[in-house]
């Protein structure tokens, strides 16, 4: 009885195992790495973030990524091996050189140049009115309007 | 039957074309006779349309298979829900959808305005005729719905249709197209009445005020299309996720931010009489985005895993653009002396330059998705390697952008009109400061070492307190003088402005999004492989295989997992993640996730399938923390764009500066 016990634990422990088998995304390092590559089936997901199950692209990239990382791989040197595989295109962010570079910077340039132009704006219209060839108005007529101009000006602001 | 809606489509587009001539005609010669025809017509045109869209929907519903469309999009086993929304599910009936619901605003604001703008209102008939048109185009010569399906010359009927799109059979997939096509259809009527405004020479602001409430309107479908999106997203493509920079996701979203830049900007020009070329280029840049958005989902220039209705449509929408980029151009250039401001700025620091920073900030972040959008088919065609641009490279240039955004959402509204003093700087900016300072301490003793998840929790809390500070100070004001409590002054303030109020809680809105945003930071998952019995852990879950079932009915197959989930040892019951198999069509797999909702975090199941070798079960969890609140912050903007439709019980009328004469002494502004 006791072998047929032992035997049945055995079977139990190994479908438990077999259920957690190591999964290549249980690897944080693995997970890191396959964020940065894309997964190139269409789903337009990263190869760590791909759930299409048993997606050509994504699973055997991961199992690859496992073996690359526990032979003890540098990151760059699995990158480089992905790129020089697959493309640039594997590359979840394109190589910030080269003619890609403008990807990067095109964004912040036009902020750079929409603040200058906020600037000039500011500046351009913040000079006074030409009001030259108008009539002259007295004082009392000039303090009225004053007053006018404030309490109108206080309701925007409210 | 089969004949009638495609001689209804074809005698809209005529009629729309007699609009378009009666409405340029006559407002040009002055003649109200003509001007009238185009109103008229327009009514026709919707009554037209109206009747080839209920041919396409009855033939959807009672499966009358004779039509290509209907065989493709609909078929016998779905519900009724799904047969009406195979409507807008492919590429002929979602363009006629577009006709339909255009048609719809159209003849609301002929409506509306059968009394007023006498002078503008037959070319902003002829403006939106002009696009009506253009979709009629493509739905008589194009892309008919009502191709039949024929063998030689006799027409012939399929057993059953291919079914909608299996991903699109969702309750909120149903009502996501609809809300979002309502917000891109809108924007046509601003466009319509700003190009109005230009051709008849309009020194006012007339088209902003009237147009106001339509762009808000228009703006609150755009935001409930873009959140019903990332909602089904979340519910249903089974990836724990809800927005993945994909090409359609962002064809939706540029719209939205040029939208929101020019519901800001507008404000100045109402009240400082300000910005108005500023005004035009973001209007019709809106409406230009919504165009370029649909030639972008449909046209396959980029690769997207969203893009139900691909075409060779696009040359089609890139002519329209070119002619109405071209118009606009030459309009707004030819006017520039009917838009020149009517004030100048007074201080660096103040409301005005705040507007300025918020929309340059919001153009620019639409500018960047635009440009990371397409930038694999520029370096494509510069350099001939393929690139991808995907959710890091959004992340990276994109988190600054919308971080400093919401920074502004704080300071802006805070800025006095005209100037703004350091005393009062000081004053508004204190204790909110330091209180996120405080959050971004606590939360780095606590462990916390996500910059931009760090970044944006001081700042919403920052954020939140200016807004909440400024409810505070004007309902203690309130309440003193009505003697109410604090709760009743606040609703008496934001009744007596309901625009400003209603805008902080837009504001506030953000802000609790920001927050779900935020805790994507955090997010945990795994995936593995089970029998019945196996157990597995995620962070503080502990997740139990108890039952894996599998079953089908006329529509689909489904396999399904019973789950049973406990947090730290407390049981929380079991849950039932499904896949689905389709019956029609390509038999597309498709996910029903099982979540635990709460506030700190859901619990998010999905069953992917079954392993290689069929004997387990693959089951995908995550835990994504904080993501409740998006879809409350959801909630909170539609209150506060609710909020800002409801007229003000006090109105308020802004003045203009105006030149009445000159005096020697130079006007020094009193100190405030």
């Amino acid at each position: 009885m006791r072998p047929l016990k032992s035997s049945l634990l055995v079977l139990v422990l190994a479908t438990v195992c077999l259920a957690q088998a190591p999964n290549p995304l249980s690897n944080p390092h693995v997970r890191r790495l396959g964020d940065q590559l894309m997964c190139l089936c269409g789903c337009g997901a990263t190869i760590t973030s791909c759930n299409m199950l048993g997606c050509s692209h994504s699973k055997p990239a991961r199992e690859r990524l496992l073996a690359m990382v526990n032979s003890g791989e540098s990151d760059s040197a699995i990158l480089a091996a992905f790129v020089q595989e697959n493309g640039v295109e594997i590359l979840a962010k394109p190589p910030a050189q080269g003619f890609n570079l403008l990807g990067y910077v095109v964004p912040f340039i036009g902020i750079a140049l929409g603040l200058a132009f906020v600037w000039f704006v500011i500046k351009r219209f913040r000079k006074p009115l030409a009001v030259a060839g108008g009539p002259e108005i007295d004082d009392a007529a000039y303090a009225s309007y004053q007053a006018q101009i404030e309490k109108d000006l206080e309701k925007l602001d409210r | 039957m089969e004949n009638l809606g495609a001689i209804a489509v074809l005698l809209a587009f005529c009629l729309a074309v007699f609009a378009i001539v009666a409405g340029f005609v006559g407002g040009w010669k002055h003649n109200a006779f003509l001007a009238h025809a185009a109103g008229r017509a327009v009514y026709s045109v919707w009554f037209l349309i109206t009747v080839a869209a209920s041919v396409l929907v009855y033939g959807l519903i009672t499966g009358d298979y004779r039509f290509a469309y209907v065989a493709q999009h609909s078929n016998r086993a779905m519900p009724l829900l799904y047969k009406f929304a195979s409507w807008w599910g492919g590429q002929e009936g979602s363009l006629l959808f577009w006709s339909w619901l255009l048609s719809c605003y159209s003849t609301v604001v002929v409506f509306t305005n059968r009394r007023r703008h006498r002078s503008m209102m037959p070319y902003v008939i002829g403006v939106l005729m002009m696009t009506q048109c253009f979709f009629l185009i493509m739905n008589t010569f194009v892309a008919s719905p009502f191709k039949m399906l024929a063998v030689g010359r006799t027409i012939q009927s399929v057993g059953d249709g291919n079914g909608l799109n299996p991903l699109l059979q969702y309750p909120a997939m149903a009502i996501h197209p609809p809300m979002l096509y309502l917000g891109y259809v809108g924007f046509v009527v601003p466009f319509a009445f700003a190009i109005g405004s230009l051709i008849t020479r309009q020194p006012g602001d007339e088209w902003i005020h009237t147009t106001r409430r339509w762009a808000l309107v228009t703006w609150l479908f755009q935001s409930t299309g873009i959140l019903l999106g990332a909602g089904w997203a979340y519910a249903v493509l089974g990836w724990g996720g809800y927005w993945a920079w994909d090409p359609v996701e962002n064809a939706s979203f540029l719209p939205w931010l040029s939208a929101t830049a020019f519901l800001h900007s507008v404000m100045m020009q109402e009240k400082k009489g300000m910005m108005k070329v500023w005004n035009m280029v973001l209007v019709s840049g809106t409406f230009f985005l919504c165009i370029f958005g649909t030639f972008l989902t449909r046209s396959g220039v980029v690769s997207s895993v969203h893009a139900f209705a691909q075409s060779s449509i696009g040359p089609w929408f890139v002519g329209f653009l070119a002619i109405m980029v071209a118009g606009t151009l030459y309009l707004i250039l030819d006017r520039l002396d009917y838009l020149k401001t009517e004030s100048r700025l007074e201080g660096v620091i103040s409301r005005e330059s705040s507007f300025m920073f918020n929309n340059l900030i919001l153009v620019a972040a639409c500018f960047s998705i635009l440009w990371g959008t397409l930038f694999p088919v520029i370096s494509e065609w510069a350099t001939g390697e393929k690139i991808s641009v995907g959710k890091p490279f959004f992340n990276r240039i994109n988190i600054p952008i919308f971080l400093f955004l919401l920074f502004l959402t704080g300071v802006g509204p805070l800025f006095a009109w005209r100037r703004t003093s350091l005393d009062s700087l000081r004053r508004n900016f204190q204790w909110p400061l330091i209180a996120g300072l405080v959050l971004v301490a606590g939360l780095l003793a606590a462990g916390m070492r996500a910059p931009f998840a760090l970044t944006a929790f001081g700042l919403c809390l920052f954020v939140a307190w200016t807004i909440v500070a400024e409810f505070y100070k004007g309902a203690r004001a309130v309440s003193a003088k009505t003697g109410g409590n604090l709760l009743a002054g606040a609703y008496e303030l934001t009744r007596r402005n309901q625009r400003r109020y209603g805008g902080y809680i837009v504001h506030m809105g953000i802000v609790v999004m920001f927050v779900g945003f935020a805790g994507s930071a955090f997010n945990m998952d795994s995936t593995v492989e089970v029998n019945k019995g196996d157990a597995f852990s995620l962070g503080h879950y502990q997740l139990r295989v108890m039952d894996l079932t599998s079953g089908d009915n006329d529509n689909y197959a489904w396999n399904r997992a019973a789950i049973d989930v406990n947090k730290d040892g407390t049981p929380l019951g079991l849950f039932y993640p499904e896949r689905r198999f389709y019956k029609s069509g390509e038999r597309q797999a498709t996910s029903e996730v099982a979540i635990r909702r709460r506030l700190n975090e859901d619990l998010y199941l999905n069953f992917a399938g079954m392993s290689d070798d069929n004997q387990r079960a693959v089951i995908q969890a995550y835990v994504n923390p904080l993501v409740s609140w998006i879809w409350i912050g959801y909630y909170v903007l539609l209150l506060g764009t609710l909020a800002c439709l409801v007229p003000s019980k006090v109105r308020l009328q802004y003045a203009r500066t105006k030149v009445l004469g000159v005096k020697k002494k130079v006007y020094a502004p009193a100190e405030k």
